[in-house]
């Protein structure tokens, strides 16, 4: 008897008939005519008799891709994430299970604007993804290109889609097409999911002038439009919202609608060119975020030190402060060994690159404004030399590890941290950036 | 009138098949979040437009009717009011776990309908994509099976008893796409479903009567829309059709006779009935709404755990065995009904602890003294449960008379300050002096016209018999 069979349930009181579905702890799951599941005591269960066999339960529709050549190709890679998940028996909660054709059975419709092929290294939530994962992406999404591809869609988990887009844009050099990240808020099992139309607007993406990496969600609450948004200046801001993602001290590149029309909001991107993309995949693990608190203890930096990390994020209060213990003419009851400087000294000394960026997200770092700061930066933490950096915690840590990956030269690679590699570093703040 | 009777059809040899469902809204917020349970209407603070797509159900299966309202392609617009709609309304944000308070009513009321409650309740998602749904879906658990009412005609089995949302309302309805306001969206809503042996359209009536009378004995919303009924029938050589819309119970018998009309022209001409939803119009009639949905349209709620409820909650009274209550205590049929009606009846009972009291006197004052002092007096009743204690307390210790009662609320609704010793019963000897002093002064006067001198006087301080009595003693002395 498996799932999916139709049974009879008996029961001290009543015969059941229905659906058996599978089981939860020690409740029989039965399916009812009418279509409701309730769960069943095991311990009332007399015997479960078998009608007839049933055709199993959890499928999912799959679509047979076709070719349609004279569609531009586009590569589609599916890793996983709520826009490729379904029910799970084990738990109760979805599980990421689909293939890239049942997830291409939701959207139809992208079989008419591109010409689709499907990639499906590895399923996993994106809370889970690593960075060896990062390294296999890189080099499928570079092979993929440089052999025809004009453009590459990759679906995966939006909790660490932003991760994921800024570390492709590191190791992706000369990238000289569109890839759009995408994901979903709503799970494909439901007739509200919202990656149908993120789908859509980054097959559309995939075929526009574009050369970079590109977090390709919806745009507002409604079902109108995506923004395309730079993989490095991108963060989910929500939990749950489907317009979670938005952009982080820039505007969005463009604002994508279903019908193919794309409205160019930020100019300031690469075009599509013939280059040749090299996958650079060095990336060193050793590599941290730490952020400052009221209370925060800095010894855990002498863990870092002991465990042979290379380099180190310090997320610090808004310009990017450390707490010092030196920041009025009456420090209160500030206790000495709470001051970060020492510790970030020692880190330094030992060969360790730290960098400094905002726990608010929005804005610039300084070096100097304040007291604590001129301490900070003194102590040889990199702020950005002739430009404060505005770059998100998250991107530098992935910045920072994709560096030393390149180079071991601290110099060399305190050099890196502070130039704009990737637009993740912006010239100009745009007033009209902050919460877009 | 003419009478149902009229259209004398033999309902079993047409082989008549009936069922009845109820939804009714309960007095909780709503199911899945905090937001309160009221409806908005007016200029909303958000709009958002979305798609929705007809998903797959958990066997695998498009259901019918959500293939037949995607064939529509129509987009939707959400009126969102912040007062009664968060992110849960708009399918921004996961159901917070189930509103336990809805939960503890839905199983009293499998409780007074004999049902069983089921030993595990699963929350499932009931595919609707018709837009009343931000999520495509509606939140349904079943709740209890087996149960029964008694009625006139026998015991009418109750399949199901269920707990879910209540849906977003219509605004407009255009072309290209529908208006929906998200305020009634989340409403927790108790549905009762009955097998299919209801054996007339009167008796169809009295059980809906039946059922809503014990919703009503249960935390539920009162007033228009609060309660929806649908009825399920089928005739020999017909089809089920489902039949929403009822205004009220009394046209119930007539658009069912109406329906089983139509479905016998078709059968005569020769025609396929199919199964459909259809709705009552004003002229009885009913038009075809959408397909009936069938089981593919079902699929577990993800985002909630399964429930194991508690099947031992205390069960209230219903409304008609608390009227049978009172009327032990001779109170008449109307005032007992409306003491329950209008949530008197915890005020009533405590004011039984006066126990010189008639238990009718206070009922009547609790149920009549708000209207009449606004009939007679054309004054706005201004009085709070203290006023009443106050008063009772004071002709529980005889200190006053009944009439007193009345007058007094009647003063404290004029804005004046209760005085008690002005109303305080006079002992029947001074009574008895100050009644002679009166009739021996005016000799002439008719014993009517003493009466209302002396009443005048002595209202609300002694009672008008005692009063009429000792002025016939002393006119005829």
């Amino acid at each position: 008897m498996k799932p999916g069979d139709h049974v009879q349930v008996k029961t001290k009181k009543e015969t059941i008939k229905g659906i058996l579905m599978p089981q939860q702890g020690s409740f029989v799951v039965i399916k009812l005519k009418n279509g409701y599941n309730m769960g069943i005591d095991k311990k009332k269960v007399v015997k479960i008799k078998k009608i007839k066999s049933g055709k199993g339960i959890g499928k999912i529709k799959t679509k047979k891709v076709k070719q349609k050549k004279d569609l531009p190709k586009v590569t589609f890679i599916a890793t996983g994430g709520t826009i490729g998940t379904h029910v799970d028996y084990k738990t109760g909660g979805v599980f990421m299970c689909r293939t890239p054709e049942e997830i291409l059975a939701t959207t139809p419709k992208l079989a008419n604007i591109i010409n689709i092929k499907t990639l499906s290294p590895f399923t996993t939530a994106s809370e889970d993804m690593s960075i060896d994962n990062y390294k296999k992406l890189a080099k499928l999404i570079a092979d993929e290109l440089n052999s025809g591809a004009q453009g590459v869609i990759l679906t995966h988990g939006t909790d660490t889609l932003h991760y994921t887009s800024a570390v492709l844009s590191f190791m992706l050099e000369d990238l000289n097409k569109p890839v759009a990240v995408v994901g979903a808020q709503r799970s494909p099992d439901r007739g509200s999911f919202d990656g149908k139309m993120n789908l859509i607007c980054a097959a559309h993406f995939c075929k526009s002038d574009f050369a970079g990496v590109a977090i390709v969600m919806h745009g507002s609450s409604s079902d109108e439009f995506c923004y395309a948004i730079r993989g490095t200046k991108c963060r989910k801001m929500h939990t749950s919202r489907r317009d979670a993602f938005r952009p982080i001290n820039e505007l969005p590149l463009a604002k994508i609608w279903t019908d193919g029309k794309i409205k160019i909001i930020n100019e300031n991107f690469d075009k599509r060119s013939d280059k040749k993309v090299v996958a650079k995949t060095k990336f060193e693990k050793k590599v941290a975020i730490v952020k400052v608190f009221p209370g925060s203890d800095p010894s855990i930096i002498d863990w870092y030190i002991k465990n042979g990390y290379k380099g180190l994020v310090i997320e610090g209060t808004a310009l990017g402060h450390v707490p010092t213990g030196e920041s009025g003419t009456k420090a209160g009851k500030f206790n000495k060994k709470m001051s970060w400087i020492p510790y970030i000294k020692k880190a330094i000394d030992k060969g360790l690159v730290v960098v400094m960026a905002s726990t608010t997200l929005y804005g610039r770092i300084h070096p100097f404004v304040y007291r604590n700061l001129r301490l900070a930066h003194d102590t040889g933490m990199i702020y950005g030399e002739k430009l404060p950096s505005d770059m998100l915690p998250e991107v530098a840590y992935v910045k920072l590890g994709w560096v030393l990956g390149q180079t071991k030269d601290c110099e060399k690679a305190k050099e890196m941290m502070i130039k704009n590699l990737r637009g993740e570093i912006t010239k100009r703040s745009d007033a009209k950036s902050f919460l877009f | 009138m003419l009478s149902h009777s009229y259209f004398k059809m033999d309902y079993k040899k047409l082989g008549f098949k009936c069922g009845i469902e109820i939804h009714q809204q309960l007095d909780t917020h709503k199911l899945f979040c905090e937001c309160p349970s009221n409806i908005v209407d007016g200029k909303p603070d958000k709009t958002v437009k979305r798609y929705l797509w007809a998903a797959a159900g958990e066997t695998g299966d498009v259901d019918i009717a959500a293939k037949h309202e995607m064939s529509k392609k129509k987009y939707f617009e959400y009126q969102y009011f912040k007062e009664s709609s968060c992110l849960v309304e708009l399918d921004e944000e996961p159901p917070h776990p189930i509103n336990t308070q809805a939960l503890k009513v839905a199983l009293i009321v499998a409780k007074l309908l004999n049902a069983e409650i089921v030993d595990e309740i699963q929350v499932m998602r009931k595919t609707i994509v018709d837009g009343s749904n931000t999520s495509a879906f509606q939140r349904t658990a079943l709740i209890a099976r087996n149960g029964f009412i008694k009625t006139s005609k026998g015991k009418v089995k109750i399949d199901l008893i269920c707990l879910e949302e209540d849906a977003a309302k219509i605004v407009k309805r255009t072309k290209k796409f529908d208006v929906y306001n998200l305020s009634r969206l989340g409403i927790p809503l108790v549905e009762i479903a009955t097998d299919a042996s209801i054996k007339d359209p009167e008796h169809a009536k009295e059980v809906a009567a039946k059922l809503g009378m014990i919703l009503r004995s249960t935390k539920v919303k009162r007033g228009l829309g609060t309660i929806r009924q649908d009825v399920n029938l089928s005739i020999k050589k017909g089809a089920r059709v489902e039949i929403k819309g009822f205004q009220d119970l009394k046209s119930m018998p007539k658009i069912i006779d109406k329906e089983i009309k139509r479905q016998q022209r078709l059968i005569k001409q020769g025609k396929k009935v199919s199964k459909d939803v259809r709705k009552a119009e004003d002229d009885l009639s009913t038009i075809f709404l959408r397909p009936i949905p069938g089981s593919a349209r079902m699929y577990p709620e993800t985002d909630i755990p399964p429930i194991r409820p508690d099947k031992n909650v205390e069960v209230p009274k219903l409304i008609t065995e608390k009227i049978e209550d009172l009327k032990e205590l001779g109170i008449s049929k109307e005032i007992a009904s409306t003491l329950v009606k209008e949530k008197k009846l915890k005020m009533f009972k405590e004011f039984r602890k006066f126990k010189n009291l008639d238990p009718t006197f206070i009922a009547a004052t609790l149920i009549n003294s708000q209207k009449d002092i606004k009939k007679r007096y054309n004054v706005e009743p201004n009085y709070g449960k203290e006023v009443l204690e106050k008063l009772f307390s004071s002709l529980d210790k005889d200190k006053i008379a009944e009439e007193a009662v009345f007058e007094i609320l009647v003063e404290v609704s004029k804005g004046k300050k209760i005085d008690i010793s002005k109303y305080e019963t006079m002992s029947d000897k001074k009574l008895e002096q100050e009644l002679k002093k009166i009739v021996e002064s005016k000799p002439d006067l008719s014993m009517g016209a003493l009466m209302g001198i002396a009443m005048k006087k002595f209202r609300g301080k002694a009672e008008g018999k005692k009063i009429a009595e000792l002025i016939k003693k002393w006119k005829k002395g």
